[in-house]
């Protein structure tokens, strides 16, 4: 599985939302979204779930919110998790 | 739209419901423009009351307006709170506001007709009510409460006080009631509108969207999560104060106190931001806060020392420059990103991104109109030249006219896209 890194942590918003819906939609099944930020995108799951997306969401103990996100419903995203 | 701490977007109304305040509000605005100019050229003489006609104009047409459609976008999305058929609701609410405010406007002007009042009264009082109603009820079932939607109660609530206040007064305008409480309630209406209503809500908004939008540290707690609260309490304190005839310096000026330092934290809260270049709306911000420190610093030496008429002038113009910069930051926040995230949900292709629909460039012209505008009329207010209140009122004219250009390009763009280009399949 290739990795789509986005570290969105200081971008100001609606950036981390405009760049991965981007990336979302130009994704394969062998690609995943990896995104790390400081809140949880909730309106950016809700999109990817409405859209057929399966994704994991991981607060680490910095409270940095781990989100990965693929179109490959085979995969388990949780072993993907780079903590 | 804005809430990535656990609420929805999938709540968020149609785009046409936001954009029909938010364009009405321009218009009112340009309509003062316009009436600024003739009245500048003195081709206003026979109106009565300009002044008051002038305040209602802005604090209704305008910052009403906008504050609507604001409210209608974010409660969902800020606070959780589901607006159930939130375009039919915007229809009526708009319709009934607009006339009434029309109404209300004409019998400022003519005086002699008390069936206006009472009609402004009643479409105004239940354009909004029915508006605010349903706001109100939803927020209060809130169990979980955030610093904002706790705000937004006491500000909706404040809202809810004026309107009642407002009523009563253009009843008594009308002749159906008694004026025998027309000072005091007259004081109470303006203090709840602008302390309350207006400053309470940028307050409660502020606390969620200067952290989100620009990556700033964290407000103190104990001023994200009691200032609202004291403010409200000092208002309520206030209105006994006024009632029973007590003197209200001292809890004017502990609320400007107050207005003054969450303005501090604030500039400092953006002055702490991880971004080190600032488009237009951090810099409307920016003034913003500056304008209510100023607009507060007045009135808060007003309770200590006469100051003479043209400072106190001062003091209302700095607060109304505090108020329209806080609307035309969120203005040039909101509808880019709207306009570009309807498209982009409903799978269009090729929405526009955000700085095609209005372009950074276009906001900070608007920035710098403003900034014009907000200097030439403060000089006019101490030098009373015909050329200065003409230039002064051809800068608002232009302010909210280039404002509504972008609304209606922005209207024009999302149209288009929804005809001219293909859905995207995901």
């Amino acid at each position: 599985m290739n990795k789509i890194f986005l570290d969105a942590r200081e971008m100001e918003h609606p950036e981390p939302l405009q760049i991965s819906l981007s990336h979302l939609q130009s994704m394969s099944k062998e690609q995943y979204l990896y995104m790390i930020n400081v809140r949880k995108p909730i309106p950016l799951l809700e999109i990817a779930k409405e859209k057929g997306f399966i994704y994991f969401t991981y607060q680490d103990s910095r409270e940095i919110w781990h989100i990965l996100i693929s179109k490959n419903s085979e995969i388990v995203l949780e072993e993907l998790l780079d903590v | 739209m804005f809430n990535q701490g656990g609420l929805s977007l999938e709540q968020a109304p149609p785009i046409s419901v936001v954009l029909r305040f938010f364009v009405t509000a321009s218009i009112f605005g340009v309509l003062l423009g316009l009436f600024l100019v003739a009245d500048s050229l003195d081709l206003t003489a026979s109106i009565n009351n300009k002044q008051v006609i002038i305040t209602h104009v802005l604090a209704l047409g305008v910052m009403a307006s906008f504050m609507l459609g604001a409210l209608f976008q974010m409660l969902p999305v800020i606070a959780g709170v589901v607006i159930k058929m939130p375009t039919k609701k915007a229809i009526i609410v708009h319709l009934l506001f607009v006339v009434g405010l029309l109404i209300q406007l004409y019998a400022f002007a003519d005086t002699s007709t008390s069936l206006l009042y009472f009609l402004a009264s009643a479409y105004l009082g239940i354009g909004l009510l029915y508006a605010l109603y349903p706001m109100l009820k939803e927020l209060i079932k809130i169990k979980d409460h955030s610093s904002s939607s706790k705000g937004m109660i006491f500000a909706l609530g404040s809202f809810v006080l004026v309107i009642f206040l407002g009523i009563y007064l253009l009843l008594m305008l009308g002749g159906y009631v008694d004026g025998t409480l027309f000072i005091q309630v007259k004081e109470l209406h303006y203090s709840f509108a602008l302390f309350g209503w207006l400053s309470l809500l940028i307050v409660s908004v502020s606390f969620q969207v200067i952290e989100m939008f620009y990556i700033t540290p964290k407000y103190p707690i104990w001023m994200s999560k009691y200032l609202t609260l004291k403010i409200f309490v000092l208002l309520l304190v206030k209105s006994i104060a006024i009632f029973m005839g007590f003197e209200t310096e001292l809890i004017t000026a502990f609320l400007a106190l107050l207005f003054m330092t969450y303005a501090g934290i604030t500039i400092h809260r953006l002055y702490y931001r991880k971004r080190p270049t600032s488009d237009a709306t951090v810099w409307f911000w920016r003034l913003g806060m500056g304008l209510l420190i100023l607009s507060m610093f007045i009135t808060l030496v007003d309770t200590i020392i006469d100051i003479n008429f043209e400072i106190k002038m001062l003091s209302y113009l700095t607060f109304i420059g505090f108020a329209l910069s806080i609307v035309f930051a969120m203005t040039y926040k909101i509808v880019p990103f709207l306009t570009w995230f309807h498209l982009s949900n409903q799978g269009y292709m090729e929405a526009p991104m955000m700085h095609d629909i209005i372009h950074p460039k276009k906001a900070k012209i608007q920035f710098y109109i403003h900034v014009a505008m907000l200097t030439v009329l403060a000089i006019s207010l101490f030098f009373n030249y015909f050329i200065l209140n003409l230039l002064s009122a051809i800068l608002v004219l232009v302010s909210f006219g280039w404002l509504l250009y972008h609304l209606i390009y922005a209207m024009k763009k999302y149209h288009y896209t929804q005809k001219h280009t293909k859905k995207f399949e995901w």
